[in-house]
């Protein structure tokens, strides 16, 4: 999949700016507060419907206007026009694909597939693991509807129950407890299929991760993913796992009216030859994984939905050595089209631009060389 | 030009239909408005005859007209097996498949703990007595595929596991994530027979 050219109205700093793309890489080029990631948070909005960084809708609409509204054409085997207008005085958002309004934002999940890379990206590696486990959902319902029904259900399951105890609590009513077996066996039920969607995901995806590291890396190492549940991983035997451990727990639970035993609780572990990263991992080497994730997560799921994604890279190149700066530019080569924004392009020298790329200087919303 | 008030009312009382907006409504009043009195007073008679005229079945809390409802007062209906379904609209539903002819049960919801709906606020303790006095052989529980479906049909089958009873699901023929109500017939009707025991 392409996007040919963009179109921006009163969004950010941008009142009226129309842009044609390069189906290679699309270098965005300008100085902090210029309007270079805006680019970026745009197409975010075409393939989504949703902002980038989970800013508000309104912020996004430029100062003294009553709404903003974004245009793209994108080529694949057809051509499709996506259109969101957002109105300031309602809230309302509209999304159109070809001039025909979309309802659900459900409904376009893997139809414009794109893939971010962004500074917030180092909670990733280094953060809490919602925020692994975030990614892993990210990727996963992209391909299948069937993961993330179960996902939405399993989180409805969990407020049920948690509902449910709390109630026991605070009656102290014990009659309540057949009805706490139906919502723990329904419990076990969807988060079984989230547990072996997430094994499987894993035992494929590793090879990517490895692939895309080692692009990076000048040495070679050897990085990984592991999950567990609660130190399980052999399909056959989770059922019976969870199942104890939610026996074990079932005091503490009602004791704490809380979901102590199940998937929501998950984590994801990495490591480079065998070494925890969170635990002995350099400052670089956190970086490359989280890079490596970025790029695996692209060849992913551009087999798996057999449509190549979008990828969109924030102010990465910024902090990296010339050496890996270089392994990254050339990497890009193998992703097809790339939107990639820039401080400093004297600064990066080591990037290898093409004949086909594009270089968009962009200085207070308005492009001033493409 | 201000609407006369009457008018204003009738839009008002009709935008508050499923799936009529204000637009709807102001077309809807103003045919009304241009319609004889005999339609007129058909029509608002139909209306108040769905509050006089129509009440609960007092066995399945189907709809009826009388103290028990067409399909309870049946000779024809299967009376070993029973189906039991979230609202009176599954029971439309079922029916226009014309593939089942036991009888039914209708719950009036799900449980729900995040609502405030548990085990008191449905019919579940009117189909323990139903099953406790009649002479079934078998449950169909034919809820919504979806989470307070699915547990409220694992509590009612718990519900009735020391029991001889035969209980079966209706199989999932039906869409994920879609409501019973919605599905097509032959959809329905192809779940009923194809319906999975879970005891
Ligand atoms: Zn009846």
């Amino acid at each position: 999949m392409v996007l040919s050219s963009i179109g921006l109205r009163n969004f950010r700093l941008h009142k009226n700016t129309n842009l044609d793309f390069s189906k290679d890489l699309n270098y965005i080029v300008g100085g902090n507060g210029q309007g270079k990631t805006t680019v970026l948070e745009a197409i975010y909005y075409l393939c989504t419907t949703k902002n980038l960084n989970q800013n508000q809708d309104s912020e996004a609409v430029s100062f003294d206007e009553k709404h903003f509204e974004v245009k793209g054409h994108f080529r694949d085997l057809t051509e499709n026009i996506t259109r969101i207008h957002f109105d300031l005085e309602t809230s309302k958002k509209t999304y159109f694909v070809d001039e025909k309004q979309t309802y659900r934002a459900s409904s376009i999940i893997g139809k414009f597939p794109v893939v971010t890379l962004v500074q917030s990206d180092h909670a990733v590696t280094l953060g809490a693991p919602a925020e692994r486990r975030k990614l892993v959902d990210s990727i996963i319902s992209q391909y299948s509807e069937t993961y993330l029904i179960y996902l939405l259900d399993y989180n409805k399951t969990l407020r049920h129950r948690s509902a449910l105890l709390s109630k026991i609590r605070e009656l102290n009513d014990k009659s309540l407890m057949p009805q706490l077996e139906a919502w723990t066996e329904t419990l076990v039920k969807m988060g079984l299929e989230i547990i072996k969607h997430r094994l499987k995901f894993v035992e494929n995806f590793n090879e990517y991760v490895c692939h895309a590291y080692n692009k990076i890396m000048e040495k070679k190492e050897n990085p990984s993913i592991e999950y567990n549940f609660m130190g399980e991983t052999r399909e056959s035997e989770i059922e019976g796992k969870f199942i104890q451990e939610l026996n074990n727990s079932r005091e503490d639970e009602l004791r704490r009216a809380k979901n102590l035993i199940g998937p929501h609780r998950d984590d994801f572990h990495f490591y480079i030859n065998h070494y925890e990263l969170r635990k002995y991992g350099s400052q670089g080497q956190h970086k490359t994984f989280q890079i490596a994730l970025r790029f695996a997560q692209f060849f992913y799921m551009k087999d798996r939905l057999g449509r190549t994604p979008l990828f969109l890279m924030d102010d990465v190149f910024g902090e990296l050595d010339a050496n890996r700066a270089k392994k990254i530019s050339m990497f890009l080569r193998e992703i097809g089209q790339a939107f990639i924004t820039m401080t400093d392009l004297t600064k990066v020298e080591s990037i290898h631009i093409g004949n086909t790329d594009l270089l968009i200087e962009i200085e207070n919303g308005r492009i001033v060389n493409a | 030009m201000t609407i006369p008030e009457p008018l204003e009312i009738l839009i008002e009382e009709l935008s508050k239909l499923p799936g009529i907006g204000k637009k709807t409504a102001q077309r809807l009043a103003l045919f009304l408005l241009r319609s004889d009195e005999n339609y007129i007073s058909r029509l608002s008679d139909s209306i108040l005859s769905l509050k006089t005229k129509i009440r609960q079945c007092s066995i399945c809390f189907n709809i009826t007209t009388t103290e028990i409802c067409d399909i309870c007062s049946s000779p024809k209906r299967d009376r070993s097996i029973i189906c039991v379904v979230e609202d009176i609209s599954d029971i439309i539903a079922v029916e226009r498949t014309n593939e089942y002819n036991g009888l039914y049960h209708v719950l009036g919801g799900v449980l729900s703990p995040l609502t405030g709906r548990d085990v008191d606020s449905i019919r579940i303790k009117e189909l323990e007595e139903r099953i406790k006095n009649g002479n079934f052989k078998e449950i169909i529980l034919a809820l919504n595929p979806d989470t307070e479906g699915e547990t409220t049909s694992l509590y009612i089958a718990k519900l009735f596991k020391e029991s001889n009873l035969k209980i079966t699901r209706i199989a999932r023929g039906l869409p994920v994530g879609g409501n019973l109500e919605f599905a097509d017939e032959a959809t329905i009707g192809r779940a009923v027979l194809n319906r999975v025991t879970i005891q």
